[in-house]
């Protein structure tokens, strides 16, 4: 009875508690993220140029939005990112995995090598970005160096030439995030049972046989996350692109981040890139429900 | 393909199986410890390289020719801490990660254990809705967020980044705080009940000692996280207030860009970063998944 009367106690004060003790913190949740987003929703109703003080706000309705859909560098912004995601991310995962399951073999190393592997993806991309810089410059950059050593006299301007810009900022991408497909692959590797590898070893499979049918289907939960976020991140760009080409040259670098952030940044028309904000939070949305189905069913984020 | 059952007959096989499978076993883990070497040498190199650089003079970088061999300056690590303003980059990185960092975890670590323990109602709902505000990318904050500021006159002030940055540090506290909740043992709690410590002395004296390594670890993260974010410390910075990746890149754009001294700022601006993600190294994983791999 004593112990009933108890729980119910608890229960209680365990309610009052938790109102309490979530109070604060989704309110300030709710300042620094959600009330952004609302307001963001209802300028981008608006046609809001910063640098004119004196003319005021006129609501335009959803005119940003119609814009947003006839405008080129939207078209040409929103193609450029597309190839970055699927460039990247497509060889990140590849990358990734031969790499994960190179070091699943290792018996000796294996720690050393994870925490050297480590470097490029907790560098700050802006510094990311000045350490390719150097790679990538034309005259003293250790690729033309290297490049030179081969025959390929004179130098190549990879940041500056419209056909390689976009592809040389990849490269940077690739640099940096496959590490974190290599650290969460070999996780999911790790998690694999030894008694599915041993009963398939006594099968007689071969290696890639064990790739093929237990390691890959082991790993599948984590290699939809891993395309979850990386779509995601790179989609958003940013960091590299503004540090290293501007959306350059010619608009050949230019993604739907950099383009937001110009547009009210530089051009300070306020109302059009609360538009595009918004633009960017629907697509990514979109993306990541997509991603999130197929790993609910997988029971990750559960 | 037939599966083997073991019987009189494999015998000789089975013996004489080993010395082939054990030589291939080999070359296949040399193979391995290649890939392994190489991949390490694209990771580094481009690191090493800037590291190098940090320690020449202007002209030992500037010749078409690689040299290893050049005498060592420490003239860029001075000018770091001396001309650049670096150190202002530096205090101010400092504030607004710690800043964001005691701010999240203030807020983060009480609703996580809301969420993991308490039975508080919609558990699931708000947990969805935590992972909704990590998917929203800086770029579609941050015009509304300079706007808004700009109104409250904040721009330009540590508020401001502290606040954006709490953005996206707060719901990864509350998504790794709870992982490490949900996984203590509840009759810790429950003898805390019994002894009549109330909810709040479970939370309290029991739940939250217990979980100071995971409390560390995501300390960690969002040091990291806010040191390297650069989108909101470019727009919501003032003069006063820049932050290392806003002052580096203020650099790398220039046209004659001072190739020593940028590269023992990179240099400087990495070293305690790594030293941080090394101890963190064993939650890297659950914190940029957002908890989705416990690594």
């Amino acid at each position: 009875m004593s112990t009933t009367y108890a729980r119910k106690t608890w229960d209680r004060e365990g309610r009052r508690l938790g109102r309490g003790l979530m109070a604060l913190p989704a309110l300030i949740l709710a300042l620094v993220v959600f009330a952004p987003l609302v307001y963001s929703i209802v300028l981008a109703l608006y046609n809001w140029q910063i640098t004119q003080i004196n003319q005021g706000k006129p609501f335009v309705g959803l005119q940003n939005f119609a814009k947003l859909f006839t405008d080129p560098k939207v078209l040409s912004a929103v193609g450029n990112t597309l190839l970055y995601v699927v460039g990247s991310v497509g060889v990140e995962l590849v990358l990734g995995f031969i790499i994960a399951a190179a070091l699943f073999e290792l018996t000796k190393g294996r720690k050393l090598a994870n925490s050297l592997i480590l470097l490029p993806m907790i560098i700050a991309p802006v510094i990311t970005a000045l350490i390719w810089r150097y790679m990538f410059d034309p005259q003293f950059g250790l690729i033309s160096q290297v490049l030179s050593f081969f025959g390929v006299k004179g130098g190549v301007d990879f940041l500056g030439s419209s056909q390689l810009a976009l592809s040389s900022l990849m490269i940077v991408d690739i640099w940096q995030w496959t590490p974190f497909v290599i650290l969460i692959l070999h996780a999911g590797m790790l998690g694999i049972s030894e008694e599915q590898f041993e009963a398939a070893r006594i099968d007689g499979a071969g290696r890639v046989r064990i790739l093929r049918s237990i390691v890959i289907p082991g790993i599948a939960p984590q290699i939809l996350l891993v395309l979850l976020f990386r779509t995601m991140d790179t989609y958003r760009i940013f960091d590299t692109v503004y540090v290293l080409t501007r959306g350059g040259p010619g608009g050949a670098t230019e993604t739907i981040g950099l383009y937001t952030y110009q547009t009210g940044f530089s051009f300070f028309n306020m109302g059009y890139a609360m538009a595009l904000s918004v633009f960017i939070l629907v697509t990514i949305a979109i993306i990541s429900t997509f991603y999130l189905r197929l790993l609910r069913r997988r029971s990750v984020f559960a | 393909m037939t599966s083997h059952t073991l019987n009189a007959h494999d015998v000789p096989e089975v013996s004489a199986r080993p010395v082939t499978q054990k030589k291939r076993r080999d070359a296949w883990v040399i193979g391995c410890y290649v890939v392994i070497g190489v991949f390490l040498v694209w990771v580094l190199v481009p690191v090493l390289t800037v590291l190098v650089n940090s320690f020449k003079t202007p002209s030992a970088i500037f010749t078409s020719t690689p040299q290893l061999a050049f005498a060592p300056t420490l003239a860029n690590y001075a000018k770091v801490f001396g001309g650049l303003d670096f150190t202002h980059f530096l205090l101010n990185s400092l504030i607004v990660g710690l800043g964001s960092t005691a701010l999240s975890l203030f807020l983060g670590v009480p609703f996580a254990y809301s969420l993991a323990r308490l039975p508080v109602p919609g558990r699931e709902w708000w947990a969805r809705l935590i992972l909704f505000s990590r998917m929203v990318p800086a770029v579609a904050l941050v015009v509304p967020m300079f706007v808004i500021f700009q109104q409250l006159h904040l721009t330009g002030s540590y508020l401001a980044l502290i606040l954006a940055h709490t953005s996206f540090n707060l719901p990864i506290v509350i998504w790794m705080m709870r992982s490490f909740f949900e996984e203590l043992p509840p009759e810790l709690e429950e003898a805390a009940m019994v002894d009549g410590a109330g909810r709040f002395g479970a939370f309290w004296r029991i739940a939250l000692p217990l979980t100071t390594p995971g409390m560390a670890a995501t300390a960690v993260l969002c040091i990291i996280f806010s040191w390297n974010e650069f989108l909101f410390a470019l727009v919501l910075s003032g003069q006063d207030t820049q932050t290392v990746p806003v002052g580096v890149s203020s650099f790398i754009g220039s046209v004659s860009i001072d190739w020593g001294g940028s590269s023992a700022a990179a240099i400087v601006a990495i070293i305690p970063i790594f030293i941080l993600g090394l101890g963190a190294q064993r939650f890297l994983v659950r914190g940029l998944t957002f908890g989705g791999v416990k690594g």
